[in-house]
């Protein structure tokens, strides 16, 4: 089979490495490759019908700062210039227009391609539109690394836990937020732990997006609509991010016993991002950067995963496993 | 409600489960009995019994008791609570909160609400500060919490609740 990956920071860097070191194993489980014919950056592109070289994109990437040398004027031109049967969208994500990202599932969808993504943007805000869409032209839109990077949870819900009624979510869906109030437990004012998030690289230059509940907020409408069948959108949350929390605050919750950690939480009549008191030791009360969340199913009662959240092979081990999905019934058809 | 009750029954047989078939009688539901024969008084044997039962059929049972002559000793009552803890910041004085808990308590039947401050502003008029609520019924978590929510979002103070 073939694929196209669309946008090559540090999660698309990832994805073609390890699509690289796994060529062993698709052709041991379905007696052909899996390659890469074409590569995507906000700059430029480039493609090959018979499969990429993964080392060249990368040194390439590094020494140019571009994946290609060709520049385009339009995404839809790109991806027009070879044939493929996967599109990997995982360019940045916009979560007030959805971005480029939403474009480019659109246009894969409708001209018969399957579409794996992280990019949560695009399911936060189109999601129904989306889906509908794969369903309209028999396509498969998969998204595992949109939701806690490589914390398993909308495929441990759709296969796992098949059957049975999901009650609740709730989860630690921000590394940052936690890596900040972790900090904060330790005595470090607010300002003081994001700074240090930054320089660790762990908060992006301008934080809004995490520190005000925005990026937990598109993960908490992604498992609303895949897991609970909800048609919610990002301004459908209840959104309080941790801007107002201080040290006082979370010293007096530190005094009784607790810790302060941004939840979401979702079910069929709630959804919500909010500063929330937790007791120490309770499986949310997790510190540092990890993502991490709470299940509540009708049978197996409470079922708590954790993992890291973000990063390049982190995302790119759940876009893996989405890619090996669609394989399986592509190649089995 | 769970109950824990002393009795005194006649010292011949089957009076042991004649004190307990009442408390089936009212769709009661006995957690645990002690059969306390050392304790004798006026030829009676104590029997002490822990069940839950509906409180709106207590009276009932105590009529019932009473009918098979069976002496009601004692009778205490414990019950289940849910406990929430909230954490106001913002601008937020002893005054706010007094008028927060006396809105809950008008709207809620609460058993305990404790309220501390952070010690670095108590020398301030604002404080942050936690609330602690025992709560008689899980709704009624709920309703506090929605009375918190739509206080602190009037007063535009961020209200931290625990899970």
């Amino acid at each position: 089979m073939k694929t196209f990956i669309c946008g090559f920071g540090t999660i698309g860097q990832s994805v073609a490495k390890i699509l690289k070191e796994k060529q062993e194993f698709f052709l041991d489980r379905y007696g052909e490759p899996l390659v890469v014919v074409g590569a995507l950056d906000s700059k430029s592109f480039t493609v090959n019908p018979d499969g990429l070289n993964a080392d060249e994109l990368l040194s390439t990437k590094k020494t140019t700062g571009m994946v290609g040398d060709k520049p385009y004027k339009n995404i839809k031109d790109a991806l027009n210039a070879v044939d493929f049967d996967i599109l990997i969208e995982v360019t940045s994500t916009d979560i007030y227009t959805g971005g480029v990202g939403l474009d480019n599932i659109r246009y894969a969808l409708k001209n018969g391609k399957d579409v794996v993504t992280a990019n949560k943007g695009p399911l936060a805000l189109r999601y129904k539109e989306l889906i509908n869409l794969a369903d309209e032209h028999g396509r498969y839109l998969l998204f595992e690394g949109t939701v806690g990077g490589a914390m398993p949870i909308i495929n441990l819900n759709k296969y796992d836990l098949a059957g049975q009624q999901i009650k609740s979510i709730r989860g630690i869906f921000n590394g940052t937020c936690n890596y900040i109030l972790t900090k904060m437990d330790d005595g470090q004012p607010f300002e003081q732990a994001l700074r240090e998030a930054q320089q660790q690289g762990y908060a992006e230059a301008d934080p809004t997006s995490d520190v005000e509940g925005y990026d937990s907020a598109c993960k908490v409408v992604i498992l609303a609509n895949s897991i609970f069948g909800r048609n919610a959108t990002f301004n459908d949350v209840d959104i309080t991010g941790i801007t107002s929390i201080n040290s006082d605050a979370v010293a007096l919750a530190k005094a009784n016993g607790m810790v302060i950690r941004l939840i979401g939480e979702v079910s069929a009549t709630k959804l919500e991002v909010a500063p929330r008191l937790i007791p120490r030791g309770h499986p949310l009360s997790l510190p540092g950067t990890l993502n991490t969340a709470e299940i509540i199913t009708e049978y197996a009662g409470p079922i708590t995963v954790s993992g890291i959240g973000a990063g390049g092979p982190e995302t790119a081990s759940a876009i893996l496993s989405d890619i090996i999905d669609i394989m399986d019934v592509r190649i089995g058809e | 409600m769970i109950v824990n009750a002393e009795l005194f029954v006649n010292d011949l047989p089957g009076q042991l489960i004649g004190s307990l078939e009442p408390i089936s009688l009212v769709n009661g539901n006995i957690l645990g009995v002690v059969h306390n024969r050392e304790k004798i008084i006026d030829h009676r044997i104590c029997v002490n019994v822990t069940f839950e039962v509906d409180d709106k059929r207590l009276e009932e049972l105590k009529d019932l008791w009473q009918s098979k002559d069976i002496v009601i000793s004692s009778l205490g009552s414990v019950h289940e609570t849910f406990k929430m803890d909230y954490i106001l910041i913002g601008d937020v004085n002893a005054q706010y909160i007094e008028s927060l808990v006396k809105k809950i308590n008008e709207a809620t039947t609460i058993d305990q609400i404790s309220v501390s401050y952070s010690s670095k502003s108590i020398k301030t008029a604002s404080h942050t500060s936690l609330i602690s609520i025992k709560a008689r019924y899980e709704d009624n978590l709920d309703k506090i919490d929605n009375i918190l929510r739509k206080e602190c979002k009037r007063s535009n103070v961020t209200y931290v609740r625990g899970v």
